[in-house]
């Protein structure tokens, strides 16, 4: 009995050694000179957690406002709340989902079409039809707007011409009348991240230069020096990002000029070249197109349907296959030819100088998204064991749109958005463990 | 029935980390007095210690001991409040060693059977590092036949061969997710072996004094035909052929150690060794896929150990007939360079203290335990392979028990 009792204790104390962690001892985070009681996130779909080509629960709940704001809690951050869709519409808009994968290698996607957050349909006169979701009327400090661009903050009717904006206000369309810029400012905040202006230049870019304008640079320099000068009247702190180079994201990298021609010449040797209606000039005015042999530096859309290309199609020189002629090239807005590109990327270029000089002179962080993004694209990133590039599906960064983020993505955005901040205003908040955030979901 | 009931709560099936993957526990008398022994005459574990001075045993040793040891390491993620911990895993390194001679005569035979080598570190499948480790088991056991001749009544040598069983469990997240969000893992299970040898000189220089030398080879173990087993969503599965097996190979550096001895009085005994570990050998960490696709390719993950040293002394002092104590204690360099420390082996300079008590509960059999705590010291990385950047900490505690039967 005395060894059992011996063997109890050396027991007892094993079971003690086995709690001896090593111990961290954190430094307690600072907020600095910031104050983050109440943060509000103001932007586009990028800031809604918009992914896969819709806005769904699962999105929003891994936008990186919703990340920043859980981050800036550890430093005595206030409630962050988001005008989430129900568990019952959790798909929202509906979006994309991967099913599969073509015998050669090719992504199929499906649309979710189900438990969508969908409530009705009006026809706007003079802009045409516009899907409204069911409406929220909760606190809000993810004011993320899918579809807005800078240039429309300042818009009354803009509430009746964009459902996701609609759903947030209390008035049914055609009689909303707030202005965006009116609407995020009107409870008080402490602080803010403001992440606009991505549209006004991803609209025309993502419609081949065809369906949409580049916002005018002097109109952008105004609205958005009027927007800060709004957000940072009652002495609020922010965090500003820039515009990426729309030609860093897969929308634009994956069906490329090479990948289809080789697809033609597998079939056809004897095809040399894919046709383009293509921009004559980089002058915005001259409106011109003309169709021209596509090179390496026209970027192609992701949602190009590549079976159009050899179909035989009727054009002013009979009957010809369709992008392998001058007479039927392949149609402007699948194509974001190369003078479109130089055009984009001007204006890009000027709208990130105004952000960048306007952040400065009221002393806000800078999230320089654009030498971030197009650092990723030509160099990959490697967090955590994870390595993860600019290519669609496979880098794991962007969703099945091409355009969006993904959770991981949407991490790693979120702890450069925290970086900037703890530098500027001397802050620690923590950053993200990003492994817990997922890429494309692959189906079984 | 409770006795062993309560034995085997403290054995689980693996064996753990010291100084990189070396585990230094080859004896519970030695582990008392700072693991020194090179240089001593303690009992049968001079096989693993100093093959040469087994002749120079007075008696014939039967003896086996057995210490889990608990790795309590944790990480901290740079610029984030996280903390990871390895989970509440326990190895049990062992040691059985047999020594036999003819009363008078100037030889011995022996066979010993220990784990020099080994690691076990279990992160869990959801900290900060899971993609660049979850969990690693590696196991060495160390099968070493040996004879010792007594030259003269003041030198002896010894030799040994030494065959080496490995195994290896690796696991790891695949950043790939499917359709429910959950990660891929992969699984690298085998087993291998190695050849070596160990040989030693032992010198008693005066009546009081007693010098030892000891090298032991490396070990080039080498795992072939191990499962790699991969599990992702199934669209991506065919990224990673099933069934599929790899081959790899771990270099267990050579050692090479001179340790001394000093009677200071009849009670009183005095160790000090020197230590050398080869580490230098260990280049790489590289996986061999049979099958092979543009995602599964084969890896070579640098490693670029450098040669670790250590420094133990120790004493033994005899409170009576019946009872030693022991203290000790020691200083080793990390064998892993700044940039290289991976969650597998998150190693760094350490100390430890160790202390034992030993019983004799008859004239033949001695009971000893002893006591190890290391303290590896705070390392903040950022792994050249991973990026994964953190603070590493860890500690250990090794408690341990032998048996020796001696005539």
């Amino acid at each position: 009995m005395k060894t059992l009792k011996n063997y109890l204790y050396i027991s007892a104390a094993l079971v003690l050694l086995a709690g001896c962690k090593p111990s961290f001892e954190n430094p307690k985070g600072t907020k600095g000179t910031a104050d983050f009681t109440r943060y509000i996130a103001v932007g586009n779909s990028l800031t809604a957690g918009y992914a896969d080509g819709g806005l769904y629960l699962e999105g929003q709940q891994n936008s990186y406002p919703s990340i920043i704001a859980k981050q800036m809690a550890l430093v005595g951050g206030g409630k962050f709340t988001q005008p989430l869709f129900s568990e019952a519409q959790a798909n929202g808009s509906g979006y994309l989902k991967l099913t599969g994968f073509t015998p050669t290698g090719s992504p199929v996607t499906t649309t979710v079409t189900e438990n969508t957050a969908v409530r009705d349909q009006v026809t706007i006169p003079g802009f045409g039809n516009v899907i409204l979701y069911t409406k929220y009327s909760g606190d809000i400090n993810n004011y993320g707007v899918p579809g807005i661009k800078l240039q429309q903050i300042m818009y009354g009717p803009y509430g009746n011409l964009n459902g996701y904006f609609e759903r947030l206000l209390p008035g049914a369309p055609p009689t909303n009348n707030t202005t965006y810029l009116d609407f995020v400012t009107a409870k008080d905040f402490t602080f803010f991240t403001d992440w606009l202006g991505n549209n006004d230049a991803l609209g025309y870019a993502t419609s081949g230069g065809a369906g949409d304008v580049l916002t005018d640079k002097t109109q952008f320099a105004q609205l958005y020096t009027l927007s800060i000068a709004k957000l940072t009247e009652k002495g609020a702190k922010g965090a500003v990002a820039t515009i990426p180079d729309v030609t860093a994201i897969p929308y634009f990298n994956t069906v490329t000029v090479g990948a289809i021609l080789a697809g033609v010449q597998k079939a056809n040797p004897t095809v040399k070249d894919l046709y383009i209606s293509a921009r004559t000039s980089t002058d915005i005015d001259n409106l011109i197109y003309a169709p021209r042999a596509a090179t390496a530096t026209d970027l192609v859309v992701l949602t190009f349907p590549t079976s159009k290309i050899g179909q035989m199609v009727n054009s002013p020189a009979g009957m010809v296959p369709y992008g392998l002629t001058p007479y039927a090239p392949i149609d402007n807005q699948y194509v974001l030819d190369a003078n479109e590109i130089a055009l984009t990327k001007d204006y890009v270029t000027a709208y990130n100088t105004t952000i960048k000089t306007i952040a400065q002179q009221k002393g806000l962080a800078v999230f320089d998204a654009f030498t971030f993004l197009n650092d990723i694209k030509a160099h990959g990133i490697l967090v955590d064991g994870v390595s993860a590039n600019s290519n669609y599906i496979s880098g794991g960064i962007f969703s099945l749109d091409g355009v969006h983020l993904t959770p991981r993505g949407y991490a790693i955005v979120a702890n450069e958005y925290i970086r900037a901040i703890n530098k500027t205003y001397n802050a620690s908040i923590p950053t993200v463990n990003i492994s817990n955030y997922r890429g494309v979901k692959f189906p079984n | 029935m409770k006795k062993l009931f309560l034995l085997l709560m403290w054995l689980s099936p693996a064996i753990v980390c010291a100084q990189g993957f070396q585990v230094n526990l080859n004896g519970q008398k030695q582990i008392g007095m700072g693991h020194t022994g090179t240089g001593l005459l303690q009992d049968g574990a001079s096989i693993a210690f100093n093959p040469g001075a087994m002749a120079m045993l007075p008696e014939n040793y039967i003896q086996a001991g057995i210490s889990p040891l608990w790795f309590k390491s944790g990480f901290n993620g740079a610029g984030t409040n996280d903390v990871a911990f390895t989970k509440n895993r326990v190895a049990t390194p062992f040691n059985a060693y047999g020594v036999w001679g003819p009363k008078d005569a100037r030889w011995k035979v022996g066979m010993g059977v220990y784990t020099p080598f080994g690691g076990l570190t279990d992160w869990g499948n959801n900290w900060q590092g899971k993609y660049v480790l979850e969990s690693l088991d590696l196991k060495s056991i160390f099968f070493q036949p040996t004879v010792s001749y007594k030259l003269t009544d003041y030198l002896s040598v010894g030799a040994g061969f030494i065959y080496n069983y490995a195994t290896v469990d690796l696991q790891r997240a695949i950043p790939i997710s499917d359709p429910d969000g959950n990660t891929g893992q992969a699984r690298l299970k085998g087993h291998g072996k190695g050849y070596g040898w160990n040989a030693g000189v032992f010198i008693k220089a005066s009546p009081e004094f007693t010098i030892g030398l000891n090298y032991r080879s490396e070990v080039k173990t080498n795992i072939k035909n191990g499962d790699a087993m991969f599990s992702v969503a199934n669209s991506a599965q065919p990224n990673f052929p099933q069934p599929n097996t790899f081959e790899a190979g771990i270099p267990l550096p050579q050692t090479a150690s001179i340790g001394f001895g000093y009677t200071a009085s009849p009670k009183l005994l005095l160790a000090l060794d020197v230590n050398y570990v080869g580490w230098h050998s260990y280049k790489e960490l590289a996986f061999d896929y049979a099958s092979n696709t543009p995602t599964l390719q084969d890896t070579h993950s640098p490693r670029n150990y450098k040669d670790a040293y250590s420094i133990r002394g120790g004493a033994q002092y005899k409170t009576c007939d019946k009872m030693a104590v022991r203290l000790g204690g020691g200083y080793t360099t990390t064998a892993v360079k700044d940039g290289y420390v991976t969650p597998e082996v998150p190693d760094a300079n350490r100390y430890y203290l160790t202390a034992g008590f030993g019983y004799k509960v008859t004239n033949k059999l001695d009971l000893d335990f002893s006591f190890e705590y290391e303290h590896l010291f705070s390392r903040t990385q950022t792994n050249i392979e991973s990026n994964l950047s953190g603070t590493f900490k860890s500690n250990v505690y090794i408690p341990g028990v032998s048996l020796a039967y001696h005539w």
